[in-house]
């Protein structure tokens, strides 16, 4: 049997992507957004695997208003399938049969297919099926695409239609006279094209479309022939020629419903009373503020935070336990454990033996062997023979400070210190008293060193799973790896991939309700009502829906900018959409919140940045508005709102997967060479430590190597040589630099890079200890902290490019390499003068510093202000059309 | 019929039925707003309308057109 292609063509929202999955078992993406596909998908039908189906993108007519619709277009007309099953929702019919006229024209057997039948009965409407496929001359079938009902009758009608190779001439939907020229210029076109797309390129010509036309290579003899008739038809119908066309198609689908469908009395449908509510006046925001509360209060506060900690601190840390009794049990065998302080006692007890002259070097090693193996006898004796002597010696430790797991000192409430000076003592707050153990004896110590070991360890669970990176390592061990594969592989790419695959469950339920609000058509609505505010920013209401999306991931929220029609607000959109934090940034609002208030528990903190983050989209949407090339009032609003409906499970979940999906391929691809680059450039370096020789090699299995030898690392090297670029923004370091180049891979490696860099190891943005690291690198040498600058620097990484992943779509969503450099370089330049503002006036009116930076800060906002303010220029249209062909 | 009065649908009430009978703009914005249903004497219903930006029911669909827009399609009762 020779193999048939069929094309699935329709308006959005038809379910035609229901019925491709359906037909072919692929995982398409299924939505309730119109315009959703915008590329057109390929498969094969699940019962017959000679027939390919390609799903096109929805539209509503074949004229190229929008670049879905040129696709379509295209493909129907040059690309000729075997036939076209051309869906319709036949609760929108009379919408939907405008398209038909015109596949019917375009030269193909068609077969039209009826989905949403069930609901239609609803409302109480009849359509009789027969009489339709007499008026429009082709097979009509009653379908239901998502309860998979006459799909076969549908297919195999086509697939004979497509065997057949008879095409209809196309409905006779023109008046008489209208039919009497397009007859006319059938005659002057019937030469230069296919016999079966004579009556298809008459409207063309009728139409003026000089781009499908042009395919004709008419002579001018020909076309100032055609443009008599359609004169004259013009002139008597007083009406532009496209005009004419379009209201004779509906004129004749007006015919053809009035003769097909029993309408029942109209009454306010559902979906109406909810619009008349959520879309209103007063009520619409409102209602969207309390819907988003509730979407970010689960997805970030809640059930997304313990996923990520799931993912962060379990499958990529230290392992994890699937029973919820083990989980639970171990957390109380590990508080009670923790309730001993050992480490504290033991601390305290040899800093107290040093004061008093006793040598602990040899036993702060066997303390150390005894952490790693309670059994070891050697070190057992060692530190009964430690503690003997200092017993009789009279040593006694008395206030050792107490410690929470994350290394914060506590005080008396239980409460951790949050600050802590430039010698890392705590710092109290009046009346504030620290958590002490009041004497620690030698019998005291010598427990704590014999017990310390004996923490409850997750493996001893019977429902322990151990960790990625910990099960690659055994492999890695067992094959034999080198040193250096093992580093390369641990540290380089499974801590780099996973620290981004650790937001992957926050994400999954951001999505999870973003992608119900979608599909289920809440977030038209929104798209309309926000419409109201965004228009005084110069941008389209379909802006918001990125940016929404930007706030779990920019990956897929750069890609939901498909939707926008205009080119323009899309490129615009596709520009700043990143600017909103997304899940990544956390840990740094987190960092810096906890230096400036000592914690980010607070409510306002995240709804803050998210407000920042808005307000640097509109400043700068406010800015590029008055650019040339962004110039221009955005495309006036006008957009289908679907009917609301609850998604089934599948469509729902391919919704979530496609969004997910997108992320984790960028995960395996741009993040994990990025991660492999940055590893190098921060475990390779030349060995110009002090006993060094200069080599260049893999540091830490150089000989001599100091412990934190990124100082003398590329990667040190490279941000030495940019750093001159932050100067002005305050933070003249390397680090600086390097952490913002290493966030580049993920946003949050600002604060992992910083915890490598001072040394700190593995602390978190939650350790008191790392937000006074970060404090002291915007510390001077007199001891004052330059908030504006901490501030600068965070603002900088919070508006520049964003991470590799997200930079890679951007570049393909702009699909030119003009436009993705200047997204980028806008982006980063942007956040470079913010940061400078900033800083600088920080400097000025709290510190009282004036220079040359001062100035140009003062220039440069003067600047934004006076963009923002200027009145609109005038530019001519002629140049919009310019730069529209040259775009 | 009797001449009415033309105004813009952006003015045109809730639950009030209108029929287009002109559309303002460029030849891409009239086609696009053609096909979606905004024909000559198409009958236009409104649904909601909120400071000029309105949701209406067209030729059985149900959209969205924010003032600009709406402003473009002249309509009589």
């Amino acid at each position: 049997m020779a193999e048939t292609t069929i094309g699935l063509a329709g308006n959005p929202n038809c379910g035609k992507t229901t019925l491709f999955n359906e037909l072919t078992g692929s995982n398409g993406y299924v939505g309730n957004w119109p315009g959703v596909t915008v590329e057109k998908k390929q498969a094969t039908w699940r019962a017959n695997r000679d027939v390919t189906f390609v799903d096109l993108p929805g539209i509503y007519s074949l004229s190229p208003y929008t670049p879905e619709e040129v696709v379509s277009r295209d493909y129907v007309v040059n690309d000729r399938p075997d036939a076209i099953i051309n869906l319709v929702d036949v609760t929108n019919l009379e919408r939907n049969l405008y398209l038909t006229t015109q596949l019917l024209e375009a030269g193909r057997p068609v077969v039209v297919g009826l989905n949403m039948c069930d609901l239609l009965n609803e409302k109480g409407d009849v359509i009789d099926a027969s009489a339709l496929s007499a008026r429009l001359g082709v097979p009509v079938v009653e379908v239901s695409a998502l309860r998979n009902t006459n799909l076969d009758v549908l297919v195999n009608k086509a697939v004979a239609a497509g065997k057949a190779g008879k095409v209809q001439p196309g409905a006779p939907c023109f008046s008489s006279e209208v039919e009497g020229a397009l007859g006319e210029i059938a005659g002057i076109v019937s030469g230069s094209c296919d016999a079966n797309l004579v009556r298809w390129y008459s409207i063309k010509v009728f139409e003026r479309d000089a781009e499908a036309v042009r395919a004709l290579h008419l002579s001018s003899a020909q076309l100032n022939q055609a443009e008599k008739i359609i004169k004259a038809v013009e002139k008597s119908r007083d009406d532009d020629a496209e005009s004419i066309i379009t209201s004779d198609r509906y004129d004749w689908i007006g015919e053809v419903m009035a003769s097909c469908v029993k309408k029942a009395p109209k009454k306010l449908s559902m979906s109406e009373k909810i619009d008349r509510v959520v879309t209103s006046r007063v009520l619409g925001l409102p209602i969207f503020v309390v819907v988003m509360f509730v979407v970010y209060y689960i997805s970030v506060s809640t059930v997304g935070t313990w996923g990520t900690d799931w993912a962060n601190d379990g499958v990529f840390g230290d392992g994890w336990l699937w029973n919820p009794s083990d989980q639970a049990a171990y957390e109380v065998a590990t508080e009670e454990f923790d309730a001993n302080y050992y480490g504290d006692k033991i601390d305290g007890f040899l800093a107290a033996a040093e004061a008093d002259g006793i040598a602990t070097d040899e036993v702060g090693a066997a303390v150390e062997t005894l952490a790693e193996d309670p059994e070891d006898a050697d070190a057992q004796a060692v530190v009964t023979a430690f503690a003997t002597e200092a017993d009789a010696a009279g040593v006694v430790a008395t206030d050792v400070p107490m410690h929470d797991g994350d290394g914060n000192f506590i005080d008396a409430d239980d409460e951790v210190v949050t600050r802590i000076d430039a010698e890392g003592n705590p710092v109290l707050a009046e009346g504030q008293e620290l958590a002490v153990i009041d004497t620690v004896s030698a019998a005291d110590f010598e427990e704590a060193a014999l017990a310390q070991g004996g923490a409850p360890a997750l493996e001893d669970y019977g429902s322990f799973v151990p960790s990625v990176p910990s099960v690659i390592e055994g492999w890695l061990v067992a094959a034999g790896a080198s040193d250096f594969v093992q580093a390369l592989v641990l540290d380089g790419i499974v801590a780099g991939v996973g620290a981004v695959l650790g937001f992957i469950p926050q994400m999954l339920v951001l999505f999870v309700m973003l992608c119900f609000l979608e599909d289920c058509g809440y977030m038209s609505r929104v798209a309309f009502v926000m419409d109201r505010v965004f228009r005084r920013f110069g941008l389209s209401g379909k802006s918001f829906i990125p940016m929404l999306i930007s706030s779990g991931c920019g990956v897929p929220g750069v890609m939901a900018t498909k939707t926008i029609e205009n080119e323009k607000d899309r490129r615009m959109t596709a520009m700043l959409t990143t600017m909103i934090p997304c899940g990544a940034k956390t840990p740094i609002i987190a960092l810096v919140m906890g230096v400036l208030i000592g914690g980010s528990d607070a409510w306002w903190v995240a709804p803050m940045f998210y407000f920042l983050g808005l307000a640097a989209i509109i400043v700068s949407a406010l800015m590029l508005k008055k650019t040339k090339m962004f110039a221009g009032e955005p495309a006036p609003f006008v957009m289908e709102l679907p009917n609301y409906h609850f998604p089934t499970l599948k469509s729902w979940w391919l919704h979530v997967w496609e969004r997910i999906s997108a992320y984790l391929k960028k995960a395996t691809t741009i993040i994990f060479a990025a991660s492999v680059v940055v590893w190098f450039l921060l475990e390779f370096g030349f060995a110009n430590w002090e006993g060094g020789n200069g080599a260049f090699g893999f540091m830490s299995l150089m000989e001599g190597a100091p412990e934190y030898y990124t100082d003398y690392s590329l990667l040190a090297i490279v941000g030495n040589a940019i750093a001159w670029i932050f100067a002005p923004l305050g933070a003249d370091s390397w680090q600086a630099a390097a952490a913002s180049i290493n966030a580049l891979i993920a946003k949050e490696n600002l604060v992992s890079t910083f915890g490598v860099i001072y040394g700190i190891g593995d602390a978190t943005e939650n350790s008191v200890t790392m937000w006074s690291g970060f404090a002291g690198m915007f510390t001077d040498a007199s001891g004052i902290l330059h908030v504006g600058a901490m501030c600068a620097f965070v603002a900088f990484n919070m508006l520049d490019a964003p991470c590799f992943a997200a930079i890679g779509t951007i570049r393909r969503q702009m699909d030119s390499p003009k436009w993705f450099w200047f997204a980028i370089g806008y982006q980063c330049v942007f956040a470079w003068c913010v940061g400078l503002i900033i800083n600088q006036l920080w400097e000025l009116f709290v510190l009282g510093n004036f220079g040359l930076w001062t100035v140009v800060a003062f220039v440069l906002l003067a600047g934004m202000i006076f963009q923002i303010a200027r009145p609109m220029p005038k530019t001519e249209q002629t140049d919009d059309k310019i730069l529209a062909q040259l775009a | 019929m009797a001449a009415s009065a033309q105004l813009p649908l952006a003015m045109v009430g809730p639950d009030e039925v209108a029929r287009v009978t002109r559309i303002r703009g460029d030849a891409d914005l009239r086609q696009h707003l053609a096909e979606l249903g905004f024909v000559d004497g198409a009958e236009v219903k409104v649904i909601s309308r909120a400071a000029g930006d309105v949701i209406v029911s067209v030729k059985g669909a149900r959209l969205a057109l924010n003032r600009s827009m709406a402003s473009r399609i002249s309509v009589s009762i």
